[in-house]
């Protein structure tokens, strides 16, 4: 899988809400954030918990506002993403 | 699915407890537990993914009641039953 995103990019994460493990926790869902950098690539969780064939795909440090994920906060939260959970932040309906 | 260890931003839980010089284990049982995960994963019998999906699949009622390597424990078990590895028979005899 390409990598889709780089340093800088805007992105939004997924509002789906699986049936399965995931990696994407409930308080980042469907939320604004930034990337940092490509952090490597590593098979998607969901399809492994479920020994699912998951090739590797790139996974990214994205830096979210608190404010964006809580309501309030001035710090930021980064997490460790999938690109499976992201999508360009321009994309009008986020999924 | 929003699964019962999904927390992170939760409120109400009370204040966390930190325990001055903690040991990696408060029992020699949970270290054993640690090592069974650790050779099971190793040997392929699950991976760590499966692994943390029997976590999150536990009861919620049994998850908040339940101490780190008892949710461990409980983890193992299920999938070493639905894995075929041992019958629920087998583990309540020892």
């Amino acid at each position: 899988m390409d990598e889709l995103f780089g340093p800088g990019d805007q992105v939004r994460t997924s509002r789906v809400d699986p049936p399965h493990h995931t990696r994407l926790p409930r308080y980042a869902r469907g939320a604004p954030g930034t990337v940092i950098e490509c952090e490597g690539r590593h098979p998607l969780p969901d399809l492994r918990a479920r020994r699912l064939r998951a090739e590797p795909e790139p996974v990214y440090a994205v830096r979210f506002a608190a404010r964006d994920l809580f309501g309030e906060g001035d710090h930021t939260v980064t997490l460790d993403l999938w690109q499976s959970y992201l999508q360009p932040a321009a994309a009008r309906e986020p999924r | 699915m929003g699964r019962i260890n999904d927390v992170g931003g939760m409120q109400g839980f009370g204040r966390l407890v930190r325990e001055a010089d903690e040991p990696a284990f408060h029992a020699d049982w949970e270290a054993h537990v640690f090592a069974l995960n650790r050779a099971l994963i190793g040997r392929g019998v699950y991976n760590l993914d499966e692994f943390r999906d029997a976590i999150e699949r536990i009861p919620p009622r049994e998850y908040l009641a339940s101490s780190y390597y008892e949710l461990w424990f409980r983890a193992i078990t299920t999938l070493l039953a639905e894995k075929g590895v041992l019958t629920e028979e087998e583990m309540a005899g020892g």
